[in-house]
């Protein structure tokens, strides 16, 4: 009779797993953990690449290199630890395309938010921590502004010619140099031009660079913290011997540097009558 | 056993393309072509930086190939070019007292950039003019420059020296401009003239300033 | 237009003895060649008849300024003069040219011109079949990659020490400029020709694109030029990188002139390519193919094409302008002309940028449409992968002047470039988090082009890290015009883009050429190159944190370590290179015949024979899902108790 026929109570299913209930979870985490600190400890890599640094901003420089690399390292340990746990975990072997199918779930909303989310902070803090580097470093892109209280900047003229670099020291009577002798701790000025195509003046170790345009002049600025010899490169292809446009600059102390002005002073051919002067 | 083999033979077919189209290349650039100029040691010098081997190399300039007569007898690929002669790749003795003799035959015009109508890094800061030293000439009569400079690094011997030479109204009587200077430390090196005369081209400093055997060149010390 | 077998009451041809016409039945790369050849030289006489004679007497020299104009206008007019007897040569002309006889090409010409029972002739014909033409583009890719390559081994033998004198500098300076160019057009179409012609009408259900000549056009335009290229060398080569500098370029030999004619014709081919690609996924998707089940891959091309409508023609631009300087004397670039480089670099930029995500997004595209397959799971958050598509497209038309922030043109616009350069990272990280996703808790089939997706995501999280290095203004005026750049730009190029290629390749070849690739030999020649890859740039990218500069031919001893380094992982990537084609080869030759669907794919391609017949389809087929139903759950059955 049908009130001896009982329906089969279905059990109910057990509850899915929530997302951190998952086995793989706890593994790509611990595994992403690990690989965010490698990756930390890396994060001085870069700047000690770099090399000696002979000027605040590269100094600037070589702290935001350190900075960008270990906030780098969570994203890419993430990445990391993701492709390692699926070769390890999810492979499947075999000849023919697998059997069943994985799990078809399309998306999770929240998990894209989240990233979205995240990326754009970490895009944010990029590009907040470059703004105030730029405003702590006079010269990064062209302009040439010194903070106040500043001495009154040594102004040189730096011209880029195929495939040498010449420098003009006009308020020091005009003295001219193919190496580029500074003062330590005072802060320079440069004009730079180029007499025919573009180049660009970069002094390695003090992070300097601007381009040499022809028909124009460009500015940067610099204060040399570092007695020493260093690498002044020309950083755009000019022509066949780019590669040998090259020369020092010399960082010495106040008087080294005046004796060096004294001598290219003594030293400079007198003025000719039919001289025109300038560069 | 033959696709391992074929397979062999298509990395080594590879490498050999590869190393034959670098021969080609290395075989047609102008460093290779360029015969290189050794100068010559005659005895030593006594200089302030000690006793030094002294060698000597004497080249020329020209208005054009035809009148240089070292790109052959018909000027070469670029007749009407002007020219360093006998080439533009020099071999020099490493920590010497080098003395070069210019023999300038072509004429010339104002320099674009005084700098260099000042001599610089040579011995004593001057050159000889037909023998009248000199530390500038007058910016609007350079025929060419000698200018060598150098590659920057730690640890690597660095050199610059230019000397201008001054133009000849006379294109048969050559001005003589010599000059000594020290090598540095055995290294490649490297020199052009800084005289714009490539007409046609931008500044002026495409044609013959930018190609090795004209204008510009290398210089092995070795 | 399409070609469709339908009646056979065509009208014949009065000529048509031959199928296809008499001429048209003859027409081939040797009479391109033929015709090109008699073009260039009667172009070369014509040029000094009309350039040279009337301003010097008989005999005379010009004075030097005059000459080199001179040079240029011939040099300039005798490669025009090529491509055009080239295009004419193949063909490219004929139906234009019966419209002028007022008649047009019949049914059978176009069936012949689609390449019905040609055989391998129709390879090197002006085939209109858009599986033809993604072949033909497959191996012209191949033969500049392989060239390209070439000359990065030679480069990295001359910096295999401080101060060889292998190439000297002209020679080094030409070789870089040219390995450059050639790497980039065989990177623009390294995705989108091959694949974008060959996959992408089957993959939207289409028997063809929807210009089927302007196909063949686009490749003939191609191969026209690759010779102008490669003439490059024995014009006095080009003092230039690839990116053509001016005002540098204006001192530049006649092989400078090879390059400006090799960037109109290629900006050309590639604005034909653009509007049929666009056209035909816009327009020709079959019944039910709505965009939401749309292949991702079609997306990713369109965009890449997309992209590239608008900004090639600044590149061109920047070359007519060049052409005209060193041709007519003009100083656009010349500031004693009243000219500007910043306005050359601003041109280039415009292209450049851009450009390098219309290489990179096809194939990344191609990599989002495999990793479903050989994850057995929807591809993760389609919508995402479009929007990131798009904002990709969209800010990377804003952000070209990170190129100049050391350039003095426009110091205050810095702020807001490196913005909307920075924010790029967003969109590109979301590509990332859709291939995480699409991997996440799948059943990873392990096959190669599996593992070119893995080798694509490790490549590119470092060239994407480096690359927001360079967004930083401060930063980057250390390492600006460094061997860093060159580093970072081939991990973004070759790491992602070409790797992407690479498993594309793999996993579409046995629909192109019915075999299955040799994945133990080819994976081999996959891994090699990896390492060698890596070892290479990571290499490079000590040497410019150290301040090598870029395009020198000699440098600084302190820097021999890390060049010996990068020299010996290029070496590498040769032979795995080597290895690679090897297996390309040896499996199209004589590879596993292929089944049409060996990875038991969902998308249109692997639902017809392979080979694909010449119309695709017997029957154009309606779609009623996406391409990516792996594991969904169907729908829930009725609850128990509910009574029917």
């Amino acid at each position: 009779m049908s009130d001896t026929l009982v329906e089969p109570v279905e059990e109910a299913p057990a509850p899915e797993p929530r997302w951190w209930q998952r086995p793989e979870t706890k593994s790509i985490f611990w595994l992403w953990l690990t690989l965010t600190i490698v990756g930390l400890c890396f994060s001085w890599v870069p700047a000690w690449l770099l090399g000696g640094s002979a000027s605040d901003q590269m100094r600037d420089i070589e702290q935001t290199m350190t900075i960008f690399t270990a906030a780098a390292a969570p994203v890419a340990a993430l990445v990391w630890a993701v492709i390692i746990y699926s070769l390890v975990k999810w492979r499947y072997k075999g000849d023919s395309p697998p059997p069943d199918d994985a799990p078809g779930f399309d998306t999770n909303v929240p998990t894209v938010v989240i990233w979205v989310i995240g990326s754009a902070v970490l895009t944010l803090f990029v590009f907040v921590w470059g703004l105030i580097k730029i405003a702590d470093i006079p010269s990064a892109g062209g302009v040439a502004a010194l903070p106040a209280g500043s001495a009154i900047p040594i102004e040189v003229q730096v011209t880029g010619q195929q495939w040498v670099w010449n420098f003009t020291y006009p308020g020091l009577g005009g003295i001219q140099s193919d190496q580029l002798y500074l003062p330590v701790d005072h802060p320079v000025t440069f004009e730079v031009t180029s007499n025919d195509v573009t180049h660009s003046f970069w002094i390695v170790q003090m992070g300097v660079k601007v381009d040499a345009n022809p028909g124009a002049v460009t500015s940067t600025v610099v204060n040399p913290t570092t007695i020493g010899t260093f690498d002044i490169r020309c950083a755009e292809l000019c022509g066949i011997l780019h590669a040998a446009m090259q020369t020092q600059a010399k960082v010495v102390s106040d008087k080294d540097f005046a004796a060096w002005t004294a001598q290219m002073k003594a030293t400079a051919p007198a003025p000719l009558p039919s001289d025109e002067g300038g560069g | 056993m033959k696709r391992w083999g074929l397979l062999v033979l298509t990395v080594v077919l590879g490498a050999l393309f590869v190393g034959a189209v670098g021969a080609l290349f290395s075989w047609a650039s102008p460093q290779s072509r360029l015969p290189v100029q050794a100068a010559e040691v005659r005895g030593t010098a006594n200089t302030p930086k000690g006793v030094l081997p002294h060698a000597f190399l004497e080249i020329s300039s020209w208005a054009d190939s035809m009148a240089g007569n070292c790109h052959g007898s018909d000027g070469g690929p670029q007749p009407d070019w002007v020219t360093f002669c006998p080439t533009t790749n020099f071999q020099l003795p490493a920590n010497a007292l080098v003395t070069i003799t210019v023999k300038q035959y072509d004429g010339g015009e104002k320099i674009t950039n005084p700098f260099f109508a000042r001599v610089h890094g040579t011995v004593g800061g001057t050159a000889t003019l037909n023998g009248k030293p000199f530390t500038q000439i007058d910016p609007a009569k350079v025929g060419h420059t000698f200018t060598m400079h150098s590659i920057s690094g730690e640890g690597q011997d660095s050199v610059f020296v230019s000397v201008p030479l001054q133009l000849t109204d006379d294109e048969a009587v050559a001005n003589v401009v010599e000059f000594s200077f020290y090598t540095p430390a055995a290294g490649t090196y490297y020199w052009n003239c800084e005289f714009p005369c490539g007409d046609g081209t931008l500044a002026k400093f495409g044609g013959p300033m930018a190609t090795q055997g004209y204008m510009a060149g290398t210089i092995a010390v070795v | 237009m399409s070609v469709t077998a339908h009646d056979e009451a065509t009208e014949k041809s009065p000529r048509a003895s031959v199928p296809g016409g008499a001429l048209l039945g003859r027409m081939s790369i040797l009479t391109a060649v033929g015709v090109g050849l008699i073009a260039t030289i009667a172009a070369h006489y014509a040029a000094v008849a009309f350039f040279v004679e009337p301003v010097l007497p008989e005999g005379t020299d010009p004075p030097a300024a005059l000459a080199y104009l001179l040079e240029n206008r011939i040099a300039l007019t005798t490669m025009f003069g090529w491509v055009v007897g080239f295009m004419i040569g193949i063909g490219a002309l004929n139906g234009p040219f019966r419209w002028l006889l007022g008649q047009d090409l019949t049914d059978e010409d176009l069936l012949f011109q689609a390449g019905k029972d040609q055989g391998v002739k129709r390879y090197f014909r002006f085939t209109t079949d858009h599986k033809v033409v993604g072949i033909q583009y497959l191996v012209i890719t191949m033969i500049l990659l392989g060239a390209g390559g070439t000359l990065a081994m030679l480069i990295r033998t001359d910096l295999m020490t401080p101060e060889t004198k292998f190439l000297g500098p002209a020679t080094y300076n030409t070789i870089v400029g040219m390995h450059g160019i050639i790497m980039i057009i065989a990177t623009i179409v390294m995705v989108t020709g091959p694949f974008g012609n060959f996959i992408l009408p089957i993959m939207i259900g289409a028997r063809d694109m929807a210009f089927p000549r302007l196909n063949a056009l686009s490749f003939w335009l191609l191969a026209s030029v690759v010779p102008v290229l490669l003439t490059v060398p024995f014009l006095g080569g080009m003092p230039t990188g690839w990116s053509a500098y001016n005002p540098l370029a204006d001192q530049a030999p006649p092989g400078m002139d090879a390059f400006v004619v090799t960037i109109i014709v290629f900006a050309i081919s590639s604005a034909v390519a653009g509007a049929n690609i666009t056209t035909t996924a816009v327009k020709m998707r079959t019944h039910g193919m709505t965009w939401t089940r749309t292949p991702i891959f079609v997306f990713g091309v369109v965009a890449s094409v997309g992209l590239a409508i608008p900004v090639f023609p600044a590149f061109m631009a920047s070359q007519v302008f060049s052409g005209l300087d060193r041709a007519g004397g003009l100083t656009f670039y010349d500031p004693s002309g009243g000219g500007s480089g910043w306005l050359y670099a601003n041109l280039f930029w415009l292209m450049g940028h851009p450009e390098v995500y219309v290489i990179l997004i096809p194939a990344l595209a191609a990599l989002l449409e495999l990793t479903p397959v050989f994850t057995r799971r929807p591809l993760f958050s389609f919508k995402a992968a479009v929007i990131a598509i798009a904002g990709i497209v969209g800010l990377s038309v804003l952000v070209w002047a990170h190129h100049m922030y050391v350039s003095g043109w426009a110091p205050k616009l810095g702020g807001p470039f490196m913005l909307t350069t920075e924010m790029i990272s967003i969109p590109t990280g979301l590509l990332f988090l859709v291939f995480i996703g699409t991997m996440w808790r799948g059943r990873v089939w392990t096959r190669l082009p599996m593992m070119a997706v893995y080798m694509m995501l490790w490549n590119f999280v470092i060239g994407g890290i480096t690359g927001v290095y360079l967004s930083d203004i401060p930063v980057a005026t250390g390492l600006h015009g460094s061997m860093f750049v060159t580093a970072h730009f081939h991990y973004t190029l070759m790491g992602a883009a070409l790797t992407g290629t690479m498993g594309a390749l793999v996993y579409w070849f046995p629909k192109m050429t019915g075999r299955m690739f040799d994945e133990r030999i080819g994976g081999w020649g996959f891994w090699i190159a990896q390492i060698g890859f890596n070892v290479t740039f990571i290499g490079m990218f000590m040497v410019g944190f150290a301040g090598q500069p870029r395009r020198v031919f000699n440098y600084s001893s302190v820097f021999a370590t890390g060049n010996f380094v990068s020299t010996m992982g290029a070496y590498t990537i040769g032979i795995g290179m080597l290895v690679f084609l090897y297996a390309i080869i040896s499996s199209w030759r004589s590879g596993q015949v292929a089944p049409a669907n060996p990875w038991g794919g969902k998308t249109l391609e692997w639902q017809v024979p392979t080979p694909v017949p010449l119309e695709n389809f017997d029957v154009l087929p309606v779609i009623t899902a996406d391409p990516y139903g792996y594991g969904r759950q169907p729908a829930p059955k009725p609850t128990a108790g509910a009574r029917t």
